[in-house]
């Protein structure tokens, strides 16, 4: 049993001449490695990297290289894709050490915001972009609250709610799913649970969901009109009565949910609410038996938010090859492909084609009736706070966690929180952003 | 007339019950580490329908390998894996050429401040990468290292040399000095004397301190994903994309990333014994 295994001189004589051997090719091998981003071409001077946050996911990426290399030939453009906290770390060491070897930071709003001082002013494109149909508040986004124009949007995304059919059996008598209530949503959700023994609905309050997009978008707009300056008001603590009522009836495995397609297509969830960009992929296999619908309307409307990406372009980047590269990206038979492909929706003038898959038609038309609805009240992600983003998101996610996760009261959680939100706000000084009305500075009540 | 000779079977019964035991708990051990291993492979090999299906089958039952074929056909899987082959070699070298000399002199020298510099050669491991991220990447794009796989060579080999020197370190004390005395009375230099008796000697602990090594530099992210921007290593090229992508590319890309380390454990699994054997007596 415990004899110690033999290892043989003459093998340590030829491992020696291996490591040898390895170290000399090691060495030299260390020089130079292998390329790994994908889509155009190296770094000569007619070419150029986008780099950007959007599109990781292993298919994503694929198609949208393809896309990058078909249409974007002139700079040949190649794609980087890198999470959130990496890409704002690549792009303030490459810019504050004059290095910068990427040519486009494409992002979503909230991630630009933080690196407004990094980004050169692309006020010359802005005439392109009017051109291409970009529309006057979209590019004012751009601006990041400052008097130049930092960024051109890219694409844009909405939150709407998919329904399996299977759900419908459970429809409160007369409530039409395509303009449903907030009222008329939970008592499906209540009827559906019961009826089901389980719960149906989902909620992606995992750890890297979009729930707090929720709060800021479509909840406290849809009750109160506003999301900052009403955070305290009455209406606000209904909303959040109604988000417990709500929660009750989720799927508790819900705060494991980072997104919900994947739940949908195991048939965990039936209906819930999540990023298009997400909940197309849920009725991929099987889009005859899903349909996607607008969000809820509350007392005040049909609150919506607006998820805008731009491009920037680095301080001491090669400007020229990058501006010419946004504005291929601003074709419309690229913006077209983009949402053929990857779900985002196109931000300049593009009549959208019939031959759409049907997941993306059906998301494209929850869409068209989301922004369409009289009651419509169009919401913005949070604009000029900066690095301080994402601790107001934190504040929702918070007050989620306190009152439907911890069973709080909503008038003392939401008093409690009233502290940090107007400390972010003494500390940025901003003007409130839609659905808040405009005032010099906002400020909760 | 029949004498009845009674044998006493009570200690044989109490070795094979032993022995049983013994491979009972071998067995369960290795099904510890295998089964996770075995899952995964299941899981990556399924098709991305079968995955969905509750409960999941224990065996392969809805193979496909279109999840697979997609997920190694992405961009930057084989270059990424090279880079990290290269890197992870490099700095197991690099390492070992610093590091080596370093135990050598912990081992055979008694000097003033030794116990000192012992604790202070953890304190590189004190330090966390995400403090000194933005730092590290200014100081190797303005020395033009930037992005090439040397850079995260010397970054992993700063890591892993506290845990090198002190593992060559023990392991050069397991070899006794009088070999190397003997060596040198019958003509060898000093550095003859190191290169022909004590290395060979102290090869199997070193080989296994590799693994460490190699390992480390396999599975680092933080450093690889801040000092890289196209010529990123594997995990540094899957990982981040990975965690937003759907379970099925998660099952494939955890099975490619475990895999080589596997390999490579296995090929010095013989000499980990040694390494053990010399240092804890």
């Amino acid at each position: 049993m415990s004899t110690p295994h033999p290892i043989p001189r003459l093998s340590r004589r030829s491992l020696l001449a291996a490591t040898g051997g390895l170290a000399s090719a090691g060495i030299l091998s260390a020089c130079s490695g292998a390329k790994t981003s994908g889509g155009g071409g190296a770094t000569s001077s007619s070419s150029t990297v986008l780099l950007s946050t959007q599109f990781s996911p292993v298919e994503e990426k694929q198609r949208f290289e393809k896309i990058l290399s078909t249409f974007v030939t002139d700079p040949k453009t190649s794609f980087n894709s890198m999470a959130m906290a990496d890409f704002t770390t690549q792009v303030k060491s490459q810019v504050d050490a004059k290095k910068v070897q990427f040519g486009i930071a494409a992002a979503l709003h909230g991630e630009l915001t933080p690196l407004a001082d990094y980004l050169e002013d692309v006020d010359s494109l802005v005439p392109d972009a009017a051109a291409a149909g970009i529309g006057k508040d979209l590019l004012a986004l751009g601006k990041l609250g400052g008097s130049t124009q930092k960024y051109i949007p890219w694409m844009q995304a909405s939150f709407v709610v998919a329904v399996n059919k299977k759900a419908l059996q459970w429809l409160p008598s007369g409530a039409d799913v395509t303009a449903l209530t907030y009222d008329q949503y939970l008592s499906w959700a209540q009827a559906a649970a019961k009826a089901n023994g389980k719960p149906v609905f989902g909620f992606p309050a995992g750890p890297k969901g979009l729930y707090h997009r929720w709060f800021q978008g479509y909840l406290l707009p849809s009750f109160t009109g506003g999301v900052i300056t009403t955070f305290t008001s009455s209406e606000a603590a209904t909303a959040w009565s109604w988000m417990k009522d709500f929660w009750a009836v989720c799927n508790p495995a819900s705060t494991n949910y980072d997104n919900l397609q994947e739940p949908m297509a195991r048939g965990e969830v039936l209906v819930g609410w999540d990023h298009v960009a997400r909940l197309v992929q849920a009725p991929k296999d099987k889009p005859d038996d899903w349909l996607m619908v607008p969000a809820p309307i509350g007392p005040k409307g049909l609150g919506y938010m607006l998820v805008v990406a731009g491009m920037g372009i680095p301080k001491g980047g090669d400007v020229a090859t990058a501006a010419k590269a946004i504005r291929a990206l601003l074709q419309p038979k690229v913006q077209i492909e983009v949402l053929r492909q990857n779900a985002f929706f196109p931000v300049v003038k593009a009549d959208l084609p019939s031959d759409l898959s049907a997941p993306v038609k059906m998301e494209a038309e929850a869409v068209a009736k989301q922004t369409a609805s009289p009651k419509a009240i169009v919401a913005l992600p949070p604009v000029g706070l900066g690095a301080k983003d994402g601790e107001l998101a934190q504040v929702f996610k918070d007050c989620f966690r306190e009152i439907c996760l911890q069973n709080g009261d909503p008038k003392t959680v939401l008093g409690k929180y009233t502290a940090t939100v107007t400390s972010i706000l003494d500390a940025t000084k901003v003007p409130c952003w839609a659905p808040d009305p405009a005032m010099s500075q906002c400020r909760v009540g | 007339m029949s004498a009845t000779i009674t044998v006493d079977t009570g200690p044989l019964a109490r070795f094979k019950r032993r022995r049983a035991l013994l491979q009972l708990a071998a067995v369960s051990i290795s099904l510890f580490m295998a089964v996770p291993i075995y899952l995964i492979a299941v899981a990556a090999f399924s098709t991305r329908d079968g995955l969905n299906q509750f409960p999941q089958p224990l065996w392969p039952k809805n193979f496909g390998t279109q999840t697979m074929e997609t997920f190694l056909s992405s961009t930057g899987i084989v270059a990424g894996t090279i880079n990290s082959l290269i890197v992870g070699v490099s700095t197991l070298i690099v390492s070992f050429l610093v590091g080596a000399p370093a135990g050598y002199a912990l081992a055979r020298f008694t000097f003033r401040g030794k116990d000192a510099y012992q604790l202070a050669l953890l304190f590189t491991r004190a330090l966390p990468i995400v403090v000194l991220s933005v730092p590290l990447a200014r100081a190797f794009l303005a020395t033009g290292l930037y992005d090439t796989p040397l850079a995260v060579t010397l970054l992993h080999t700063a890591l892993s040399l506290p845990t090198t020197i002190l593992i060559t370190s023990s392991v050069f004390l397991g070899v006794s000095a009088d070999v190397e005395e003997a060596a040198r009375i019958f003509g060898c230099t000093p550095a003859g004397a190191f290169l022909r008796v004590v290395l060979p000697l102290a090869l199997p602990g070193i080989a296994a301190s590799s693994i460490f090594t190699f390992v480390t530099s396999w599975n680092e992210v933080l450093g690889a994903t801040i000092l890289t921007f196209s010529q990123r290593t594997l995990p540094a090229q899957v990982l981040t994309s990975l965690a937003d992508s759907p379970l099925a590319y998660r099952f494939a890309g955890g099975l490619v990333l475990v895999i080589p380390s596997l390999i490579f454990i296995a090929l010095m699994r013989k000499y980990l014994l040694n390494m053990w054997g010399t240092t804890i007596r």
